[in-house]
């Protein structure tokens, strides 16, 4: 256990914090440079979750680890006797994300204790695992200093930090992690830790040197229990699911590069497709990308069609979040760390499409979901503005709403202009008043809209008949045909004809009150107008 | 025009007021240019007139960002050219050449694919919305949601200088 608590108890200092995590890498090149710390020792004891055995071989790797240790940790004997319950569980968890970082082929590594495997740990410094790695450093010094806590002093970490070559290794990949930490940061971090809360987290590294021992402990047992259970989902599913991690973002960049090629980091906002995203983008940047791209098309290619298979067959039956979500049952085994229920945000511009796992990752699939995805953000702002549309479910029945909708609007403006239209001109004064007072400030609601539309049909209906009485004629053949028309706004026809009444009551009033026109005879016989002067209740 | 030249620059003035000060003008112009009318047909060539003058302040005050706002003036721009000149229908072809070549054919192909979500239904709603015919389906609902808003406030201006009037 000593040189679990090595390692945690390095966590403590941030700086330190660095080369924890990232033994597949260092401890290889701590391998090939020979340094002088037991490196030969050090990746297996990291990687091997067997630590007893491990533990047996490395004696004199742990005193070496005891001594690098001894000076940066400051809160050694915080919790010792928690720190002894958790170390196990919490240095699982750091093999568990280690083996993440590392790829695929140190899934290997991680099951043999050989040294023959320095070769696997080559990879990650040349590969997305490396922006893993920085990534992951984040979380891991948010989760260092629990595991910190619980270690007593262990001076043989000291020339760890001593060595030069290392310094310049932390050097490089913290400034990769703060280069990617603001927007992959939280993908990563939710992906890898769905149980684990980062505020957690911050909350345990934003006091490490705390002497307090009983909220840490439960702060730790909280965390490790978390973390044990993600973990153990780890360990037992690391090879299919790092092989699986791998081939999957390989296909995903190279599905990606299909269509555009183009990575750029803005509009980082879907959960799910930026997280590939970043890596591949980061495999871009300091990977050979072609080398690794060729030896991977075939298994791309392999996966592309599997997986296209498996989805198309999938998306026949409808939703695409359905079929997201029976892809990712069908990859159970796979997706135990993901979080399964993807929010399909909608992405701005197609380009960045990442192919979600699971499904199907050819240019037009991507294309099609984008485009899906588009459009249903938009019959949602569409829902938004047509009122009454908050339960409608569909595409179809949204689109008839939205038609109905944007009819009766047209209506309206056509029968208020009609309205206007016979406004007595003597009313330009008000109207030049209107102008410079602007008072546009009304609340008038959309509440009678069935009371429009009637009329509105009416005056439409009565344009292509204009004979001497025209408003007469079209009001009878009129009585009667728009009210079917209402029936999508649900409201009693008995209404929408007093509507209609009281507003030819106000049209007609309006022009014909204030000038003495023929025809206001005919119309009051006809329609019942009471004599009163009625406000159009609009 | 001016004011929509002055409201473009200053951020600060809405569609509504943008709409409001366009309209009154148009109608103040109106009702100075003709008699009052006495008969139906004045009063329904009035009434055109003050649609037409409404869509026309409608789409000036949306801007010429918008698809349906660029639509609506050619199409009132095309109905005013054709009664003026209806001697030289080259005008005509030209200016309607010019609308739908600047809506662009490829779109067309587009469509014909992206008929999904209901053949009558989208199609409604591109005879609705102006300038709807040519346009995929993602930007017809986009086109689609910022006619209804232009539309609302078109409603809500309308009546109350209606209202204003009447009272």
């Amino acid at each position: 256990m000593e040189k679990e608590k090595l390692f945690l108890n390095e966590g403590a200092n941030s700086t330190a914090a660095v080369p924890i995590w990232n033994p597949c890498s260092f401890g290889m090149e701590m391998q090939s440079n020979k340094l002088n710390c037991c490196s030969d020792q050090l990746p297996n004891c990291f990687f091997n979750p067997n630590w007893d055995s491990s533990m047996d071989q490395s004696d004199p790797f742990a005193s070496a680890l005891s001594s690098i240790v001894s000076s940066p940790v400051t809160t050694s004997n915080a919790i010792p006797s928690s720190g002894g319950v958790g170390d196990p569980v919490m240095i699982r968890e750091l093999i568990g994300r280690l083996g993440n970082i590392c790829n695929s082929g140190e899934t290997s590594y991680i099951n043999n204790n050989s040294s023959t495997n320095t070769s696997c740990y080559s990879t990650p410094l040349n590969s997305p695992p490396k922006l893993n790695i920085s990534i992951m450093d984040s979380q891991i010094m948010g989760n260092l200093p629990i595991l910190g806590n619980g270690i007593p002093d262990h001076p043989s970490l000291a020339p760890f930090l001593a060595d030069p070559g290392f310094a310049e290794r932390a050097a490089r990949y913290s400034c990769f992690g703060s280069r990617n930490l603001a927007s992959n940061e939280s993908e990563l971090s939710h992906r890898l830790m769905p149980r684990l809360e980062p505020g957690k987290l911050q909350r345990v590294s934003s006091n490490p040197s705390e002497k307090a021992t009983g909220p840490q402990a439960n702060v730790n047992v909280d965390g490790n229990s978390n973390s044990d259970k993600k973990f153990s989902r780890l360990s037992r599913s690391s090879t299919p699911e790092n092989a699986e991690f791998g081939d999957s973002r390989d296909e995903s960049s190279v599905s990606e590069q299909i269509p555009g090629g183009k990575l750029s980091m803005k509009g980082l906002n879907d959960s799910n497709s930026r997280k590939r995203k970043a890596i591949t983008k980061g495999k871009a940047k300091e990977t050979p990308s072609s080398s690794l791209s060729a030896s991977d098309s075939k298994v791309v290619a392999e996966m592309d069609e599997s997986k296209a298979k498996r989805s198309k067959s999938k998306e026949i039956n409808g939703d695409e979040k359905d079929s997201t979500k029976v892809n990712e049952e069908e990859n159970s085994n796979q997706k135990q760390n993901k979080d399964n229920s993807k929010p399909p945000e909608p992405l701005k511009d197609y380009i960045h499409v990442r192919a979600r796992r699971g499904q199907a990752t050819d240019s037009h699939s991507l294309a099609e979901r984008v485009r899906r995805e588009k459009i249903s953000e938009r019959m949602k702002f569409l829902q938004d503005l047509v009122p009454g549309c908050n339960k409608v479910t569909g595409k179809a029945v949204m689109l008839d709403e939205i038609i109905n909708y944007v009819q009766s609007l047209q209506r309206q403006v056509e029968f208020l202009s009609m309205k206007l239209a016979t406004v007595n001109p003597r009313m330009d004064i008000s109207m030049e008043a209107l102008l410079s007072k602007d008072p546009l400030s009304f609340p008038y609601g959309y509440r009678s809209q069935q009371g429009i539309a009637l009329p509105n049909g009416m005056f439409s209906n009565g344009e292509t008949q204009f004979s001497t009485n025209p408003l007469n004629a079209v009001l009878k053949r009129n009585q009667c045909m728009q009210l079917p028309a209402l029936d999508g706004f649900g409201d009693a026809p008995r209404q929408v004809s007093t509507f209609w009444e009281d507003d030819l009551q106000s049209v007609v009033q309006m022009g014909f009150g204030q000038n003495q026109l023929q025809q206001p005879q005919a119309f009051h016989a006809d329609s019942n107008m009471p004599g009163a002067q009625m406000k159009v209740e609009l | 025009m001016n004011p929509d030249h002055h409201s473009s620059l200053n951020p600060s003035s809405s569609l509504k007021s943008r709409f409001t000060k366009t309209f009154l003008r148009s109608l103040i112009k109106i009702n100075k240019q003709r008699p009052f009318p006495y008969c139906p047909r004045e009063i329904f060539q009035r009434c055109h007139r003050v649609k037409t003058a409404a869509d026309k302040s409608l789409a000036r005050a949306a801007g010429s960002r918008r698809v349906w706002s660029r639509a609506m003036l050619c199409k009132i721009r095309n109905r005013s050219l054709r009664r003026g000149c209806q001697q030289r229908p080259s005008v005509r072809r030209i200016i309607i050449g010019y609308q739908t070549t600047k809506k662009g054919y490829c779109l067309q192909k587009k469509m014909s694919d992206d008929q999904e979500v209901g053949t009558d239904q989208a199609s409604k709603l591109r005879k609705l919305v102006p300038g709807g015919e040519a346009m995929d389906l993602c930007s017809l609902l986009d086109e689609a949601a910022h006619y209804i808003k232009c539309l609302n406030t078109q409603v809500q201006v309308m009546r109350r200088i209606a209202d204003i009037h009447s009272s």
